[in-house]
């Protein structure tokens, strides 16, 4: 019988299973090859169930990933066997190379190394761009996060089925041989590493954008996208770019806690309370903002975390230099033009030449059919004419914002805004 | 004190679909009960079985071994806690708290005779 007396050795540390769960993956497929990634996902999924069934009647293990790891390497043992004797053929040398490739993780820093070049070459090959662009997000969260089809669902605000769709047809196309493991190499690798870069990006703004403060799995996004961002960056293909990625993650993900007040409503980054800002990803951002400046080229990232840098750099919201940020969303006119870029910079013009000037550059966008059903251009719209006294037309831009799709934190925010400009 | 065995019943199925945060939580569960019944000193020993489903011996005289028991629930025993508890109504409180409960699972509380503790 387990001895009572000795007790657990430790708890678990925060997202064990999950980042473990990625790097076994990564492991294993680099072990059976791509066309077997359904296979290591079992694998790795019986692991931490065999750790469920276990745990709670022996105790959690001196070193729990080592645990998961060496029974993770017996299951797939066991399964390729079970294939073989069922007559699969190119499964058996797998196990030659899984038994090579006995060793001990969770305290060899070789290991961890080779763990994190695994990871790296999932991220790759998970952000192929021969796989669609939705299903490269959904794959990279799967099965180098760790993240469950549900909660890839929740994130996305999808259903299951459809994410779940999404992950068998691109592990079909990387199947059928369209994609390998391999470390790509010159303008393979550089067209992967933006590809992954993107993919990273728009997990955070997917996890940061409708942060509602409620669902955690949210949350998990941002970070996930920052550890994977500090993953490419401190890589072997690490890239001024992806620095710069890191850094705008990072100075964003510092103000998560100040965006949202104790009674869950939204604050504006100008009204935020600075001192809620996570100092510790703050400097992380300034880290990898410097190490940004390294290259010649001036990314779309580079402007901005560059813009980020300047918000996190101001000690009060009264210290922002707007001047240096309407400088910065000329330069990303010029790199990547959008109109949501666009309306950043109207902003900005308000803030150096006042609310005409930029009501006056957000005329064109009134014409874009993209931003139709954004509630920003009319809420920043509103807001310019509350700040020349225009309170009716104020009033009739929030009644239009609230008309357009956005999370009930946002339309509290607009409802507030709609009473103050009808004097209320 | 008398001692209780606490039985735990699960079915596999329960986490087919738990991704490894929903794993973590629950172990993470498992862990704080087994830890309040170490520090309230209730806890003698707790044993996972193994995953097959064992081996039957029946007879008089004869004996005959097969695999089994085939339950025609799909519930399998797990495994089992040994605590010492005041009395049953007592060993069912602490059983209260076992996260199988939360899951779906089963948890049978058996008493060790007292003759048997006696002796």
């Amino acid at each position: 019988m387990n001895d009572a007396a000795t007790g657990t050795p430790d708890v678990l540390v925060d997202h064990l299973f999950r980042n473990r769960a990625g790097q076994m993956v990564a492991y294993l497929t680099r072990l059976l090859g791509p066309e077997h990634l359904d296979l290591a996902e079992e694998v790795v999924q019986e692991a931490l169930l065999k750790a469920l069934q276990n745990w709670p009647y022996s105790g959690i293990p001196q070193n729990p990933a080592g645990w998961l790891f060496r029974v993770a390497r017996n299951t797939a043992l066991d399964a390729i066997r079970h294939r073989t004797l069922a007559g699969e053929k190119n499964i058996e040398f797998a196990a030659e190379r899984i038994r090579d490739a006995e060793a001990v993780v969770g305290n060899d820093v070789q290991i961890e190394e080779q763990l994190r070049d695994d990871e790296l070459r999932m991220v790759l090959m998970c952000c192929h761009p021969a796989l669609p662009r939705d299903a490269r997000v959904a794959l990279s969260l799967k099965t180098v996060g760790g993240f469950s089809t549900r909660e890839i669902a929740r994130a996305f605000l999808s259903d299951e089925p459809t994410i779940a769709q999404r992950l068998v047809r691109a592990k079909r196309q990387i199947r059928e041989g369209q994609v390998s493991f391999a470390l790509p190499t010159g303008d393979d690798l550089a067209l992967r590493l933006e590809s992954a870069l993107e993919v990273v990006y728009l997990m955070f703004n997917e996890g940061y954008t409708a942060q509602s403060g409620e669902d955690l799995v949210r949350h998990d996004l941002c970070g996930e996208a920052l550890r994977l961002a500090r993953l490419l960056a401190t890589s072997s293909v690490g890239t001024p770019q992806a620095h710069a990625v890191v850094a705008l993650i990072a100075f964003q993900a510092a103000r998560l806690p100040a965006r949202v007040d104790s009674a869950g409503e939204l604050v504006l980054l100008e009204d935020q309370d600075r001192s809620l800002w996570d100092q510790r990803l703050v400097g992380l951002g300034f880290h990898h903002f410097n190490e940004c400046a390294e290259g010649t080229h001036m990314s779309a990232y580079h402007v901005q975390a560059a813009i980020a840098a300047v918000y996190a750099g101001a000690q009060h919201a009264k210290d922002i230099d707007w001047k240096a940020i309407l400088n910065l969303y000329d330069q990303l006119m010029e790199i990547s033009p959008s109109p949501v870029v666009a309306l950043n910079r109207a902003v900005a013009v308000s803030k150096v030449h006042g609310p005409q000037a930029a009501l006056i550059a957000l005329r064109p966008l009134v014409e874009d059919r993209s931003l139709r059903n954004y509630y920003l251009l009319p809420a920043v719209q509103g807001r310019l004419l509350l700040d020349l006294g225009d309170r009716e037309a104020a009033a009739d831009c929030f009644r239009q914002a609230l008309a357009r799709p956005c999370s009930e934190p946002e339309k509290r925010f607009l409802q507030r805004r709609l009473e103050k400009s009808m004097g209320a | 004190m008398p001692s209780f065995m606490l039985l735990l019943y699960g079915n596999p199925e329960t986490w087919a679909n738990f991704g490894p945060e929903d794993i973590q939580k629950a172990i993470q569960k498992y862990m704080a009960w087994g830890d309040k019944l170490r520090s309230s000193g209730a806890l003698l020993g707790s044993h996972k079985l193994a995953d097959d489903v064992g081996k039957v011996m029946r007879g008089q005289g004869k004996v005959r071994v097969t695999d089994g028991p085939y339950s025609e629930t799909k519930e399998v025993l797990g495994g089992y806690y040994l605590i010492k508890a005041a009395n049953y109504n007592e060993a069912v409180e602490i059983s209260r708290g076992c996260p199988s409960l939360e899951y779906g699972g089963t948890v049978e509380v058996r008493q060790v005779d007292p003759m048997d503790e006696a002796a």
